[in-house]
């Protein structure tokens, strides 16, 4: 089982890494970074997200740079992800950084902000507890579920590659 | 035999296996920054060496000074940037990679560089710790940007995990009008699929308006595919792309380059092959473009007016265009041309290739800036391009600044800063908001078209200013 519940924080189409881990914040500390996370859609997003709290997002969720955003995310204690469709760098980055998130058809109609959501990345179901809606996502494939349950892709570097001789 | 698309040919020979959807891709060559920087400390911490050391590249371009180069390094005056710049060349000269650091003479933007070293070539699988990676596909390569502990990854491995994306073939077919630049072509793609439009895909440009188009007509194009929401884009290699790399000091030469453009030849998607998608734009119908809110795809040709949030029958998409209207200070109805800016900048991977800076001259010689106007070539060789070819002095004496290569206003990241409030017209690739510095308003256009909005203070259709001269 691999499992996120927490409640949702809902954002709409094309959030960018800028917003989530803006330019400006480089050079400082992740924590301090994170604390300008969606400042400028959600100026209070960072003060009142709490840990376990999830995202819901809308269409092309993390569009933009290639910068680890989903670091920003991590250092909030964001439990997971859970959109109609991310931006493919985004979403490996993120799964390679050990946060979890889920391809979603009509996530964003099946939840309102604060309602408590229900992912299962093995399986894609996700529940809206507070609703009862259910929705079958896109489930992880196995290499991604390897990745996240060892921590990240550097993680898996050592677990797995090493052991195996086929590093250099 | 099945026909294939050029991205199929490519992703076969580079795929080392395939685990259930997920293949492990070889990657030929691959492009830091100053921002790998976590990529670099991740290997530190496993005590790792770089695995291929000649395919990993190191540039100096985010964070570089975009004014005087005098005092090298020690001329950055803000410590938290000097050492961006002082740990990339430290990083790359302690694990061998090749470095163009901030005192080349052949530095600049990842993305200008290795086309013009002759680094990038058809057929490769080429990744950068940058989302504009994208930009290598003009060559018939397939390049992506990753993040940081991907890339950590493929220093230590030369592969990647990936899923295999879908295809899309987006065909510009027709002549372009006056004044129209590959640009607006891309921004005209975007407005068309929208930012969200490409993606889980990779695009590739197809028709004659293509195939009629420079290297670095191709490169802007590829560029933006990212902002169409599409990880790559590509162009099928022809004579205009080994036309282009031969020479060039990385191309391969004599009988090795006779081998080398055999294969690449054959980096085209056969006949009858199927994508995923087609797209069909006619290129006639494209008018010099710009964006007027805080995404690329809130794109309209200059004839047009700031759209009206009442019109919009989607609640969430009025919504937004609301949202957007509000942190861009503009009112629905007006009209685009009417819209006075307080800065210019013309460069960025988008549009600093030397072709970008003869089109922003050529209108520049009309008339003199009535607002800041910067000029930041891509790279160093651009600069000295610009610089025989007599561009220096046409922006100078129109009063623009001629400064140094980098990403600069592009990413704000390197001093380069404009303040709250400001408007800029810029022929950068994302217009969200902040992303020129908090509170900046960023309107992306061609770079003639910027360079038209200099010289008149405002947006401005450039297409007016070149017939009545």
């Amino acid at each position: 089982m691999f499992v996120s519940k927490g409640k949702v924080w809902k954002f709409g189409d094309n959030i960018s890494t800028d917003h989530i881990k803006p330019g400006f914040t480089r050079g400082t500390t992740i924590k301090e970074q994170a604390q300008y996370c969606m400042r400028a859609i959600r100026p209070e997003f960072a003060q009142q997200v709490k840990p376990g709290d999830v995202i819901v997002g809308g269409r092309n969720f993390g569009c933009g740079s290639s910068r680890p955003a989903a670091q920003n995310f991590m250092a909030l204690g964001i439990g997971c992800a859970v959109a109609e469709s991310f931006s493919r760098l985004f979403f490996r980055s993120s799964i390679n950084l050990g946060f979890p998130l889920l391809y979603c058809s009509g996530v964003s109609g099946a939840f309102d902000e604060g309602d408590v959501l229900e992912a299962d990345f093995e399986s894609g179901v996700v529940r809206n507890l507070t609703s009862g809606k259910v929705l079958q996502a896109e489930p992880l494939l196995d290499v991604p579920m390897r990745i996240l349950r060892a921590g990240g892709v550097v993680e898996i570097l050592r677990k797995e590659y090493q052991k195996s001789g086929t590093h250099a | 035999m099945k026909p294939l698309t050029l991205f199929e040919k490519i992703w076969n020979r580079h795929c080392v296996l395939t685990e259930e959807g997920e293949s492990l891709l070889y990657i030929d060559r691959a492009l830091v920054a100053e921002g790998a920087s976590h990529a670099f400390v991740m290997l530190e911490e496993r005590g790792d060496p770089v695995f291929r050391p000649d395919q990993v590249f190191a540039f100096a371009d985010h964070y570089v000074p975009t004014t005087s180069r005098a005092k090298g390094v020690e001329g950055i005056v803000v410590p938290e940037i000097r050492n961006m710049v002082i740990n990339l060349e430290r990083r790359a000269r302690k694990n061998g990679l090749p470095l163009f650091g901030l005192d080349d003479p052949r530095q600049g933007i990842q993305h200008i560089v290795p086309p013009e070293q002759g680094l990038t070539q058809p057929g490769l699988v080429i990744v950068g710790c940058d989302s504009h990676t994208s930009t290598h596909g003009a060559f018939g390569c397939f390049a992506f940007g990753v993040g940081a502990s991907e890339m950590a990854h493929i220093m230590a491995t030369q592969t990647i995990w990936q899923r295999k994306p879908r295809t899309l073939r987006i065909a510009v077919e027709g002549q372009l009008g006056f004044a129209v630049s590959a640009k607006d072509i891309i921004l005209t793609v975007i407005g068309t699929i929208g930012a969200a439009g490409g993606t889980g895909h990779v695009i590739e440009y197809a028709g004659s308006a293509i195939r009629g188009m420079s290297m670095d007509a191709r490169m802007t194009v590829c560029n933006m595919s990212i902002e169409a929401g599409a990880g790559a884009g590509m162009v099928a290699c022809d004579d205009t792309t080994l036309a282009y790399l031969e020479g060039r000091p990385h191309a391969p030469r004599g009988a090795a380059w006779k081998r080398a453009v055999d294969s690449w030849k054959t980096m085209k998607s056969d006949a009858g092959v199927r994508f995923n998608s087609e797209v069909s734009i006619n290129a006639a119908a494209i008018a010099p473009m710009v964006t007027w809110g805080t995404n690329p795809e809130h794109v309209l040709p200059i004839t047009g007016k700031v759209p009206d949030p009442g019109a919009v029958a989607d609640e969430k998409k009025r919504a937004e265009i609301l949202a957007s209207l509000d942190y861009m200070d503009l009112k629905p109805g007006t009209t685009l041309a009417d819209i006075g800016v307080d800065h210019v900048f013309i460069g960025s991977c988008t549009n600093s290739r030397i072709e970008d800076l003869r089109a922003a001259a050529q209108v520049a010689r009309l008339g003199r800036a009535k607002v800041p106007a910067w000029i930041v070539p891509g790279s160093q060789v651009v600069k000295r391009q610009g610089e025989d070819e007599g561009l220096d002095r046409i922006f100078e004496e129109a009063g623009f600044e001629w400064r140094n290569s980098g990403c600069s206003l592009c990413t704000a990241i390197n001093g380069d800063l404009l303040q709250p409030g400001q408007r800029c017209a810029s022929t950068s690739n994302r217009s969200y908001r902040g992303r020129q510095g908090p509170g900046v308003r960023t309107h992306l256009m061609s770079p003639a078209m910027a360079a038209a909005a200099a010289i008149t203070g405002r947006l401005t259709d450039v297409r007016e200013l070149l017939q009545r001269s």
